[in-house]
């Protein structure tokens, strides 16, 4: 059952929150063992509001648009009351006094929070097998990351156990788990939606946005959360739409771009394969497939990991003196951190200037681009080095190599599953699209995705 | 110019232990062989974007 397909079961009366929300809590009484999706579970707390969603429906009130439906945030996420850690120890009695922004806006659309999702600590890497917390597991195969650093929510979501999950992506960490896990991610633009009360990482590329099993869910979620918010000053003031796209909506005449530089390259020739099908599916539905070369890629990416460096270590360093409550490959990158000089900071961030106005050059031949999300699928829980098409790789590059960059241009993305490799992992794939334009790369993945992902067995 | 990024960490007093720096140093090394090609590039007309906009007409 998808989210909306809830929604609609809930007005109709068919099915009840507190059903709905005990049958979440089965699920993950069931499943979390071997997934450690979920970090915290707010069971007493989510009967309460389940059954206040309950009696508000019955009373004719609260008909908000996630009225009774059970969902999860990631553990970065300020919840009123109720252990925010971001995956650290440094944090690991912090119980924040308010909500954030994106927590307030799903309870104020009736959404009932069950808990705080598994993830990397302090969101800085991919692999979500935290020092403090244990490695959450793929549900596709318990010996794999789920990826990161949303990892808990793509797990959550994937396994049945959550119909919404929230995510943050700084480098990919929405579209990386949505793809390792066979989820939806959807990163919307920068500005699209509030970090008000998510931990930053990195102020200039947070992202927030939702992990579904369907397309439609996504739209769904970000209808609730997206607009202008005066706490966060990065917010945009431009309106918001209906993100839920029609269940068989139109792509004729949309112009996809396929790259011909850089996004095939050093792929698992699966993804390759289970990729360039659904550029032939988008086609078969009336879409132009336009061939072209897009900006250079891996100095993006450079640009990216330059400023990331920078503003993470700045945003934590009050607590890196802290160095024996961080875990090794975090403590090396906030080390690295503390080492780039404000000059390159800066730089990197002329940088950006100048190559948002080269990738905006691109939206005049193209409405939208289809790339892998991922270059291969999720590799085994501690592996530091994968090989992806004969050439050796760190995991970490590896991962966010497709995703990264999009973070610097604050563009709207969603990554889908498009299939599955040989060992039955889920391949993902990645539609970008014009700053604000989520209801169109929403449509495109509608289109691609038309039913509700499936779900593993475990 | 390589950066001699031991040097660079003792000034900036971090208590980093000689194989982390050594691996934190190829690392950044890796790093700033890519960056700073793009840095040459760069003109002295182009401002940063510290307020990031996503939306080109929005930044300016």
């Amino acid at each position: 059952m998808t989210l909306l397909e809830a929604v609609l079961a809930l007005r109709r009366g068919e099915v009840s929150s507190a059903e709905l929300t005990a049958a979440a809590l089965a699920a993950i009484e069931r499943l979390n063992p071997a997934t450690n999706a979920m970090q915290l579970i707010t069971a007493d707390a989510a009967r309460a509001e389940a059954r206040a969603a309950d009696e508000a429906r019955a009373r004719g009130e609260g008909g908000g648009a996630l009225q009774g439906i059970p969902g999860a945030f990631k553990d970065l996420f300020y919840t009123k009351g109720v252990r925010t850690t971001g995956g650290s120890q440094l944090f690991a009695s912090h119980v924040p006094d308010h909500d954030a922004t994106v927590v307030a806006r799903v309870r104020a659309a009736g959404g009932v929070l069950i808990g705080k999702t598994g993830m990397h600590e302090l969101a800085y890497g991919i692999t979500s097998s935290n020092p403090h917390f244990g490695a959450v597991r793929n549900p596709w195969d318990r010996d794999r990351i789920p990826g990161g650093s949303s990892g808990g929510s793509g797990a959550a979501v994937a396994a049945g156990m959550v119909f919404m999950a929230m995510g943050s992506d700084t480098g990919g960490s929405i579209r990386i788990p949505a793809s390792f896990c066979g989820v939806v991610g959807l990163k919307p633009t920068y500005g699209r939606v509030s970090r008000y009360g998510a931990m930053p990482l990195g102020f200039s590329l947070d992202h927030i946005g939702p992990l579904t099993r369907s397309v439609r869910d996504a739209g769904a979620v970000l209808n609730v959360i997206a607009g202008h918010d005066p706490l966060d000053d990065s917010s945009s003031r431009r309106p918001i739409e209906n993100y839920v796209p029609d269940p068989e909506p139109s792509i004729r005449g949309l112009r996809i771009g396929l790259a011909e530089n850089f996004y095939f390259e050093r792929l698992d020739p699966e993804v390759d394969v289970a990729v360039r099908a659904a550029l032939r599916t988008a086609e078969s539905h009336g879409a132009e497939i336009v061939l072209l070369r897009v900006p250079d890629i891996a100095a993006i990416n450079t640009v990216a990991r330059t400023i990331l460096l920078g503003e993470a270590s700045a945003a934590l360093e009050p607590y890196l003196d802290q160095r024996d409550q961080i875990g090794a490959d975090v403590l090396a990158l906030l080390d690295q951190g503390r080492l780039i000089p404000a000059t390159d900071y800066i730089n990197a961030q002329r940088l950006r200037r100048v190559m948002q106005r080269e990738f905006a050059a691109l939206w005049k031949r193209v409405d939208c681009l289809i790339t892998p999300t991922t270059p291969a699928t999720a590799p085994r829980i501690g592996e530091t080095t994968t090989t992806i098409a004969g050439e050796n790789e760190d995991v970490r590059l590896a991962a966010t190599r497709m995703v990264r960059g999009i973070n610097l241009l604050g563009l709207p993305a969603v990554s889908i599953p498009c299939g599955s490799d040989r060992r039955g992992l889920p391949i993902g794939l990645q539609i970008i699209g014009q700053p604000f334009a989520e209801a169109q790369i929403l449509r495109v993945a509608q289109v691609l995705l038309p039913a509700e992902v499936p779900v593993p067995q475990l | 110019m390589q950066k001699d990024w031991k040097k660079i960490a003792k000034a900036n007093g971090l208590a980093i232990s000689g194989e982390g720096l050594d691996r934190i140093a190829q690392t950044l090394d890796g790093l700033e062989q890519s960056f700073r090609p793009l840095v040459r590039a760069l003109g002295p007309e182009t401002d940063p974007a510290p307020v990031f906009r996503a939306a080109l007409e929005d930044a300016e």
